[in-house]
């Protein structure tokens, strides 16, 4: 039997933690299904599951995490899964949620966020600044009050991952969140735990952070908001409860 | 113009064909992007030879000088060329991420193929199975 949620691990120079991530997934979450997408890992992440013998996307080139993050879902469109969920393979996200956010998928939600602080109090801290202003750059385009919305963990529903799969300009990243809402698309969250990683050396330095978060502010203020949607997901998405 | 600036633009003009040509008898451009260039230097050559032309598009245009009016007009179609470049990296950048994905997609589906026929063993190939099956139902 094929489960009907697909968890996609990208993962990118992943050796030191890849087999703890998967074989927690195979051990304890057998009624899941999954895929990693090896993002034209240097090291030797692709050779680990080809030892495994997970369930392996083998990218030949480094795509960045849009690219191999597209290829999973992809992957899930062709299979015909009804839910993916974007996982990360160093370890952060805990498997024990999916179930949780499945579930409130199934309240006819597009989008479900793991998200860190639906009950929990947000820690003051330079990133959660960071954090801060993006959710207030989506509530000024939106309306929508997102209380994480940098959460890398999030669940897209069968036409989500339509849309996602074929679609340019859908990086797994907030703007593209803020859009599909302004579209219609509803989005909720789900209180979930995070660990910090534990192996292997994290993107995010100050440098990229800042990039990252002008790159966001710019694109969900300015850019998002001139983009033209393809009529097939306009049907689809938000006009069904009206 | 001065002669001087005539005569650099005339020898730029000739250095950028004469390149641009080389490259394309050594099949190293393609002759659609080598039309830009070539239409760049005999612009340049026009107005170095007849700098009346570019005397009367100056007066036109406004600009303080001649030479000025040459100086505005290259930046405005390297601008262009830029742009368009950019436009085609873009598309590239997307076609190239798509082959990657796909082809990523295809190796999972074939490894995945050749790991269920090894599991299942050679003998009971789908083929040969359906054979078997008809034996024994006579």
């Amino acid at each position: 039997m094929m489960s009907e949620v697909l968890v996609i691990i990208p993962a990118y120079n992943e050796e030191e933690n890849i087999e703890r991530v998967v074989g927690n997934l195979e051990a304890n979450y057998p009624e899941l299904d999954y895929v990693v997408v090896n993002d034209g890992s240097k090291d030797s992440t692709a050779e680990l599951c080809r030892k495994n013998g997970y369930n392996l996307l083998d990218l030949p080139v480094n795509l960045g995490l849009a690219g191999g993050f597209q290829a999973g879902l992809k992957y899930a469109w062709l299979r015909h899964y009804s839910y993916a969920v974007q996982f990360d393979g160093d370890g952060q996200h805990r498997p024990e949620y999916i179930e949780a956010m499945r579930k409130k998928m199934e309240e006819g939600y597009d989008i479900v966020i793991g998200s860190r602080f639906v009950t929990e109090k947000k820690p003051r801290s330079m990133r959660m600044l960071g954090s801060n202003l993006i959710a207030v750059a989506i509530r000024l385009t939106t309306g929508v009050r997102l209380k994480d919305p940098t959460s890398g963990m999030r669940m897209f529903s069968r036409k989500m991952i339509e849309e996602f799969a074929l679609g340019l300009n859908y990086g797994p990243e907030p703007d593209t969140v803020s859009y599909l809402i302004k579209q219609g698309a509803r989005v909720a969250e789900v209180q979930v735990a995070m660990d910090e990683r534990i192996a292997g050396v994290s993107y995010l330095n100050p440098v990229n952070a800042a990039k990252y978060m002008s790159k966001m502010l710019f694109s969900i203020l300015l850019i998002q908001n001139f983009r033209k949607r393809d009529r097939r997901y306009k049907k689809k998405a938000g006009g069904e409860e009206k | 113009m001065t002669t001087v600036l005539r005569v650099v633009l005339i020898l730029m003009s000739l250095l950028v064909l004469i390149i641009m040509l080389r490259k394309i008898r050594q099949s190293k451009a393609r002759i659609e992007d080598s039309m830009f260039w070539v239409f760049f230097a005999l612009l340049l050559v026009v107005f170095s030879v007849f700098p009346q032309a570019a005397d009367w598009l100056s007066a036109l245009v406004g600009t303080m000088s001649t030479s000025n009016f040459i100086f505005l007009l290259m930046i405005f179609l390297l601008l262009v060329k830029s742009f368009s470049m950019s436009m085609r990296i873009s598309q590239l950048e997307t076609k190239v991420k798509e082959l990657v994905q796909w082809i990523a997609i295809d190796k999972n589906r074939r490894e995945s193929d050749a790991a269920d026929i090894e599991q299942r063993g050679p003998e009971t190939k789908p083929e040969k199975n359906g054979l078997g099956e008809k034996e024994s139902e006579q």
